[in-house]
């Protein structure tokens, strides 16, 4: 028989007429020595006068904390010490208290809803925790959907937290937003726990669940496919949590090329890793979808987007005649320049530079269309290929318990709204569908100071975080985004979120207003927080909880690129030995370079990728066969040039 | 300048800015003898920045509480309630009470009231005092009667508390009381119980010896004088102590008078057990009105008693009831 210990009571609730006992506040002492501590949840059983109290019980977790003396001024001290400070204590030491306020969590039964009556107060335990956050709706229920997020380590006491995931991932709520300083790598870390919790508990019958990350600083998210240095505290708390304590068993990580179209722009280079990154190039075909993105708020007006829903109507992928002459198949963006440039030469040479429109379009809007659209190749080369084939992501075929990153670290800013304008655009259209191939999508974008500023211009990207926001969670597309400072995020964007952390903040933020239902304790304590701990706000937690969370179980970025220091650039030859021996152990080097020895690079580039994209069993052969081959998407034509250039990439020309 | 102030920069020295202050209670004169000088002198405290404070300690003190609850015609019928509480000091300088006594009894004019009340209050309240019921019709002199009895009932708990405390006092341990050592004879003969007295209706001394005790300088104390026991009281040794200077105040303003067995050992260690004493000035037992001559402690007691006490009739509101 297991006999449960008999709880000793802590404190007791005290309300006088100046600070009364109210339905949501109550006030209580303590004996100098305790375990209590801002953040701490207690219960209080009730007795109250006459024992009106009885059989009620209140939950509640400590907001505020005082100290108090029986001194009636500090004159009397140094009265007592005669004005020298460095007197030895006196021996006898004064009375002296801790009083606490506490706000409710809970009361039971909830209905009166009446104040806090004046009973003892107990340390909370595991199922008394439970009870306060409202957890055992969904811990206990027949449908679990629980989700741990952490410890609940006040008071000496080591329970689990839970969050619910119909209200993290949907559809009664979603979403969640991080805060905090920066360097603490409480953001990152909490994120990647998190997406661990989620893939372990994520409830069977809610379906299938992947993530996805975008990496926008550093080497942060690249290595989360490697073991991390956990310690035997962090083990003991995974294991109370439920949580495996080993890396995402599978993790998909997609980077840009670099210029020279061969080389990866990641951080994750070692030879021992780079082989599991996917390159991540696109041609005009996937940008053009997106030519919003690559338009400023000046740019914006009816004339170019008539114009770029002409040619993605009307030009794109189809036999066009310019009608000067040329027929044209416009597929990638050399096949679009020349379109271009026959359009300009017709209006000055055939129409004798009278005509400053073509089939209704001003010749000002195309050339502004133009510049956007040829830029976006040159500035983010390696990311946008000028023609050739593509390299996407494994739309309609992820996988259940899938991290996929996508690496823009070292990607233009306008490469990187494009990269998450047309994720984002894919993973929603998809998900209506229900043919992505999970049905919940956990998108994780860090710094939201940048991609969703409260204030600035309505770009493409906050749309799309808005929509996210806004919708997301009917489609089963969840948004986890961080950011240093929440008071400077769009409000609706924050406000969206249905679960809320935060970690060490920086005081200046916790003076904004979006703070002031925080207790001075509590933001004290948000400011000294230490690294693994968080606040949490969550729908089903009346106020905010402060938990625990273990070191993730994967490589820091920065310990990552220690362990595996990025390699070198190779050269062309090399980086295209490397990328087909990857596909295919059985290739040779030297069979390779004598392969493409004076063969033009673009040339090497568009099989290269074509071998990628087919993913042959024989891949040398395949690769000699589509490299002797015409490649190009106009074989009978002479190449212009090797590539296309700007016309003006850095001009200050409006279009 | 005032007229006073002409007898201040003379060479008198300046007074409180009140009435006045002499002790009200008790104000025989004793018999005394000085056993320490030829005659009564000041000795200052020797200075020392760590005075030997025993540990532990034991501080007792006690408290009355009394009202009148109820009238049969003039006939005033009280509830009073006494109790007296032990804290010992720990290695800390945490008090925590040890022993621990009280009392609730009510003080009627058993004669003089009606049947019905009179067999109603033997029912509900089976401690109660009778007072001479000639008072009755005296209503000053009858309320002068309650309040001695309260004091005599608070001072009976106190004895038997006292020697109960000091039956149980450890090796080291001292007893510091609240007021007389010599009520009882076991404490008054205990080596290590001491009396601090705040209230100096009493005289013991007489002449150039009161001029010093009155005048006596802060941080000074006075010769160890003999007070001869009366009917209810056992010799004991004793010594005006002044903790805080009078000077601007009044002649009483911190000055203690301590009461300690009647031994030679006494006196030989009158210095040191000053020094304690001195030492105990901090912290101040503030808002106490008296916590010039009011050990900490001591109030800490007192606190915690009111603290324990029931709540006194006399706190309910005064306004009308509807």
């Amino acid at each position: 028989m297991i006999e449960k210990a008999i709880p000793v009571a802590i404190g007791r609730v005290v309300a006088t007429e100046l600070k009364p006992a109210t339905p949501h506040q109550f006030h209580f002492w303590t004996s100098i020595e305790t375990p209590i501590g801002i953040g701490a949840i207690v219960k209080v059983e009730g007795f109250g006068a006459g024992g009106s109290g009885l059989g009620r019980v209140v939950y509640g977790v400590v907001t505020e904390g005082f100290a108090y003396s029986d001194l009636a001024t500090p004159l009397h001290d140094v009265v007592g010490a005669e004005g020298d400070p460095t007197r030895p204590a006196a021996a006898t030491a004064r009375q002296e208290m801790r009083y606490w306020t506490a706000a409710v969590l809970r009361q039971t039964p909830e209905e009166p809803l009446q104040p806090v009556p004046l009973g003892q107060v107990y340390l909370a335990d595991d199922a008394d925790v439970a009870q306060a956050l409202r957890m055992d709706t969904f811990l206990y229920s027949a449908t679990p959907t629980a989700i741990p997020v952490g410890l609940y380590t006040s008071a000496g006491r080591d329970a689990p937290v839970y969050l619910d995931a119909d209200f993290l991932l949907g559809p009664e709520a979603a979403h969640l937003n991080i805060s905090g300083v920066s360097g603490l790598a409480t953001k990152t870390s909490a994120v990647e726990f998190l997406l661990a919790s989620i893939f372990a508990h994520f409830p069977a019958h809610k379906g299938r669940v992947a993530a996805l990350c975008f990496n926008v600083k550093g080497p942060d998210l690249c290595f989360l496919d490697q073991p991390g240095n956990l310690s035997d505290e962090d083990r003991q708390r995974y294991e109370r949590l439920g949580v495996p304590s080993t890396p995402f068993e599978r993790v998909q990580l997609y980077a840009p090329l670099k210029a020279d179209g061969v080389n990866l722009n990641t951080l994750r280079t070692h030879p021992d890793l780079v082989g599991d990154v996917e390159p991540l190039t696109w041609g005009l075909q996937e940008v053009v979808d997106y030519a919003e993105v690559l338009l400023n708020r000046d740019d914006i007006d009816a004339k170019a987007d008539a114009f770029i829903d002409f040619l993605r109507d009307r030009v794109l992928g189809r036999t066009f005649d310019d009608g000067f002459g040329t027929t044209h198949r416009v597929q990638t963006f050399a096949d679009l320049d020349r379109l271009f440039r026959s359009i300009f030469d017709g209006l000055e040479i055939t129409a004798g530079g009278r005509s400053d429109t073509w089939r209704t379009h001003h010749i000002a809007t195309m050339r502004k269309v133009r510049n956007r659209l040829l830029n976006i190749s040159t500035r983010c080369k390696g990311l946008v290929t000028d023609d050739g084939p593509s390299s996407d992501l494994p739309w309609k075929e992820f996988e259940d318990r899938t991290v996929y990153v996508i690496d823009i670290a070292n990607v233009d800013p306008l490469g990187q709204d494009l990269v998450f304008a047309r994720v984002v655009s894919k993973l929603r259209e998809q998900l209506e569908r229900r043919e992505l191939g999970v049905d919940a999508v956990v998108v994780f974008v860090d710094e939201l100071n940048k991609y969703a500023p409260g204030d600035g211009p309505d770009t493409y990207v906050k749309k799309m975080l808005l929509d996210i926001s806004e919708r997301g969670r009917y489609l089963g597309l969840v948004l986890f985004g961080a950011e240093q400072f929440r008071s400077q995020v769009h409000r609706r964007v924050v406000g969206n979120a249905g679960t809320q952390l935060f970690g060490r903040m920086d005081m200046d933020e916790l003076a904004t207003p979006g703070y002031q239902v925080l207790t001075p304790a509590t933001k004290s304590k948000l400011a000294t927080l230490p690294i693994g701990e968080l606040m949490v706000r969550h729908p089903h937690f009346t106020q905010p909880i402060f938990v625990r969370f273990p070191k993730p179980p994967v490589l820091r970025g920065r310990d990552g690129v220690e362990r595996f220091p990025p390699a070198a650039d190779v050269p062309f030859e090399d980086a295209v030995v490397r990328q087909l021996v990857r596909l295919d152990r059985r290739v040779r080097p030297n069979q390779v370079k004598d392969l493409i020895a004076d063969r033009e690079q673009d040339d090497v580039r568009r099989a290269l990728a074509t071998v990628r994209r087919t993913r042959p069993d024989d891949v040398l052969a395949f690769f000699r066969k589509v490299l002797g081959a015409r490649v190009d998407s106009e074989a009978s034509r002479p190449r212009e040039r090797l590539a296309v250039p700007p016309l003006n990439p850095i001009s200050d020309e409006p279009y | 300048m005032t007229w006073w102030h002409a007898l201040i920069d003379a060479g008198a020295v300046a007074g409180g800015s009140g009435l006045g202050v002499w002790d009200r209670g008790e104000t025989a004169t004793y018999d005394t003898s000085i056993v320490e000088d030829s005659e009564l002198q000041t000795h200052p405290i020797p200075p020392n920045p760590q005075p030997l404070v025993p540990n532990p300690v034991s501080f007792l003190n006690g408290m009355e509480r009394w009202s009148v609850v109820a009238y049969d015609g003039v006939a005033q019928i009280v509830n009073a309630y006494v109790a007296v509480a032990v804290c010992r000091r720990d290695d800390r300088g945490v008090l925590h009470a040890t022993l621990e006594r009280s009392r609730a009894f009510a003080i009627a004019p058993v004669g003089r009231l009606s049947p019905a009340l009179r067999a109603l209050l033997e029912q509900g309240a089976p401690d109660i005092e009778p007072v001479d019921d000639a008072l009755v019709g005296q209503p000053a002199r009858y309320l002068e009667q309650v309040e001695s009895t309260v004091r005599r009932a608070r001072a009976h708990l106190e004895r038997e508390l006292a020697d109960a405390a000091t039956a149980a006092l450890g090796a080291d341990e001292w007893l510091v009381l609240d007021g007389l050592l010599s009520r009882s004879p076991a404490v008054a003969r205990h080596p290590r119980a001491l009396g601090v007295i705040k209230s100096h209706g009493a005289q013991f001394l007489e002449g150039r010896g009161l001029e010093r005790a009155l005048t006596l300088p802060a941080g000074c104390r006075t010769s160890v004088f003999a007070v001869r026991g009366g009917h209810t009281r056992t010799e004991v040794y004793s010594w005006y102590l002044r903790l805080w200077p009078w000077e601007g105040n009044d002649l009483l303003y911190g000055l203690l008078r301590v009461e300690a067995r009647a031994d030679r050992e006494t006196v030989a260690r009158a210095s040191a057990v000053s020094g304690w004493l001195w030492a105990e000035r901090a912290p101040l037992a503030t808002p106490a009105t008296r916590w010039d001559r009011l050990l900490y402690p001591l109030h800490h007691v007192e606190e915690y008693l009111k603290a324990h006490a029931p709540r006194s009739p006399a706190a309910r509101s005064r306004l009308p009831v509807a």
